[in-house]
């Protein structure tokens, strides 16, 4: 029997490739447009991948009329939120995944008790449909990314590919001004350079980290860098800057570059 | 409490110098040695590239000939003693010229996809203004003396250029006023029936008016125009004690991106060469015709939620949590 199998079975056979995943079925949260995207660009889902960690924050006491980080705090943000990444990553590891893609990462306090906090890594793990592996991170381990399937499609097509999702997080006290400093500007417009520092401090802390860490995973530049200034139910005066972005390496060797076509302008009549 | 280990405390004093380095530079209009650093190395290709865009827009600022730099950012936190609305004015011009140094050290000629925003923490009778964007450079361009500052996103600024014209800068324009209602014409109404309130609709003439003429000239100094994304106003009534007249406030600020067009006539002309055109009918591609030089094309936007094919206007949130009082 050398009978070609229709294209349809072939398709079919080929989509359950996907079904390294021991139970044959898929998982995702993907949107419509975005599992056809996924597809586009020659991945398919295979499971939605999890990682969680309910982390106890420490107390850190810190001088009132003082600019400084809280570097108790930092950690314990940065080291919750890695927790919960490798340990979704691991789980996309078993299912022989060779990226996430739609990372969600999100912080919940739990209401019975100020220190503690849950932080939920979520996210499909895809692998390449043709089984290239090319695709995975330097370690060899699952590439990360908190970019949506639409945008995973579009960077592939701008000739990179996604490394891994980099974050750093500062948390940082902004000092309280005196009585007296109050008074002094009471009538006129200025500037409270003591609180822009802080912002500058806090902020560069944050960046330098993310930016560390895609040195770290060996990428050529971060797309998609937003910051996020966050109070997760502190003091006023306490702010958390989270910096996070996905490190992308150029494609090289997989897609020749002039290969990439060039996008349409559209101009919208719809507002 | 545990005496923290060596470790720490040198990471503290290391942070702690830092500080004072941003604390002084800020104070003497410099760039803090941290950021320089920064902004240097990414310049150098030594460090990683960041860049805020989307990967659409990385996908098209590529094909454009752009390359991402580094990130740049910019605060400026004002105390409003005297008044709130001028404050605006001047926060946002501090920090767009603490945005334009930062591009500068990055070698760029552009920074795009410029941000607005306020962190939604209220101290004192305060605010920052911030800014954060990505510092891109032209291939083939050297780095320019004055790069020019877009609060657009990438792929705006791309169709911007594309249609010749430049995005330049921020301008602003901020007013507000006082009145007291010494003759009570706002509150005793109750008799009149319908009848223009023309006390306040004067008041909100003469503040919305001289906003619009400061920001003209705020734009005059950047580019020929500006397309004001962002129209903010507030009025309040105030008690002053018995026998006293009730007085009003109304203040009004309006931010734009500046743009520098060259001739807006015979671009009108010229039009897009595609169109997204959902809403299309048969009957006016039948009018229009053979004769018709538009070429209509049907577009499906796969986008979630905010597509970059519409409006950019939840690109500032500045405004949009703002509610606070303050002074004036």
């Amino acid at each position: 029997m050398t009978n070609e199998l229709s294209d349809h079975a072939r398709e079919r056979l080929k989509g359950l490739r996907t079904s390294a995943h021991s139970s044959g079925v898929f998982t995702s949260d993907f949107s419509v447009n975005e599992f056809l995207l996924v597809r586009k660009a020659g991945f398919e889902a295979i499971g939605l991948c999890v990682g969680s960690c309910v982390y106890h924050v420490g107390v850190q006491y810190r001088s009132w009329n003082k600019n400084q980080e809280l570097d108790v705090l930092s950690k314990a943000m940065y080291h919750a939120r890695e927790l919960a990444m490798s340990r979704m990553r691991a789980e996309a590891q078993s299912m022989g995944a060779d990226g996430i893609v739609g990372v969600k990462l999100t912080i919940k306090r739990l209401e019975w008790d100020e220190h503690l906090l849950e932080f939920i890594a979520i996210g499909t793990g895809v692998v390449h449909g043709e089984g290239h592996q090319g695709f995975r991170a330097h370690d060899g381990g699952p590439f990360t990314s908190d970019l949506s399937g639409q945008d995973f499609w579009s960077l592939l097509h701008a000739g990179y590919r996604p490394v891994e999702m980099v974050m750093g997080s500062c948390v940082y006290h902004v000092a309280h001004r005196g009585m007296l400093a109050s008074i002094g500007t009471s009538m006129s417009n200025v500037e409270l350079e003591n609180y822009t520092a802080a912002m500058y401090g806090a902020r560069e802390i944050a960046i330098e980290r993310m930016q560390a860490e895609a040195v770290a995973a060996k990428a050529e530049g971060v797309v998609g860098l937003d910051i996020h200034e966050g109070s997760h139910g502190w003091q006023t005066h306490v702010i958390e800057f989270f910096a996070v972005g996905t490190a992308v390496l150029p494609l090289g060797q997989e897609i020749a570059p002039e290969k990439i076509g060039d996008p349409i302008m559209v101009l919208s009549v719809n507002d | 409490m545990k005496q923290p280990d060596a470790n720490t405390q040198a990471s503290r004093a290391a942070s702690e110098a830092k500080q004072a380095d941003i604390l002084q530079a800020i104070q003497q209009g410099t760039m803090p040695s941290c950021i320089g650093e920064r902004l240097t190395a990414s310049r150098e290709g030594t460090a990683p590239w960041i860049a805020t865009m989307t990967p659409a827009e990385l996908l098209i600022a590529r094909s454009h000939g752009l390359r991402p730099i580094a990130a740049v950012s910019a605060t400026c936190w004002m105390y409003y003693g005297y008044s709130w609305t001028e404050g605006h004015a001047q926060g946002w011009q501090t920090a767009l010229e603490r945005l334009r140094d930062e591009a500068r050290v990055a070698g760029a000629n552009a920074v795009v996809d410029v941000k607005m925003r306020t962190i939604p923490i209220g101290m004192e009778a305060s605010m920052d203004f911030s800014l954060i964007g990505t510092a891109v450079k032209v291939d083939g361009l050297p780095p320019s003396k004055d790069p020019v500052i877009a609060t657009v996103p990438a792929l705006e600024f791309v169709k911007l250029l594309d249609a010749d014209i430049v995005p330049t800068g921020i301008a602003v324009g901020a007013q507000y006023e006082w009145i007291s209602d010494w003759r009570g014409s706002v509150n005793n109404l109750f008799w009149v029936g319908n009848t223009e309130t023309q006390v306040l609709s004067g008041l909100w003439e003469r503040v919305r008016r001289e906003a619009h003429a400061e920001l003209r000239r705020s734009a005059q100094k950047q580019g020929n125009g500006a397309l004001a994304h962002i129209n903010f106003s507030q009025m309040f009534e105030r008690e002053q004690g018995e026998n006293q007249p009730k007085q009003y406030l109304a203040r009004h600020i309006v931010i734009a991106t500046t743009v520098d067009t060259p001739n807006v006539v015979r671009r009108a002309i010229d039009g897009p060469r595609h169109i997204d055109l959902s809403l299309t009918t048969p009957r006016l591609e039948q009018t229009q015709g053979a004769e018709s030089s538009l070429d209509f094309q049907m577009v499906v936007d796969l986008h979630e939620g905010k597509t970059p094919l519409k409006r950019t206007i939840q690109h500032h949130q500045a405004y949009a949590l703002n509610t606070q009082e303050g002074a004036i």
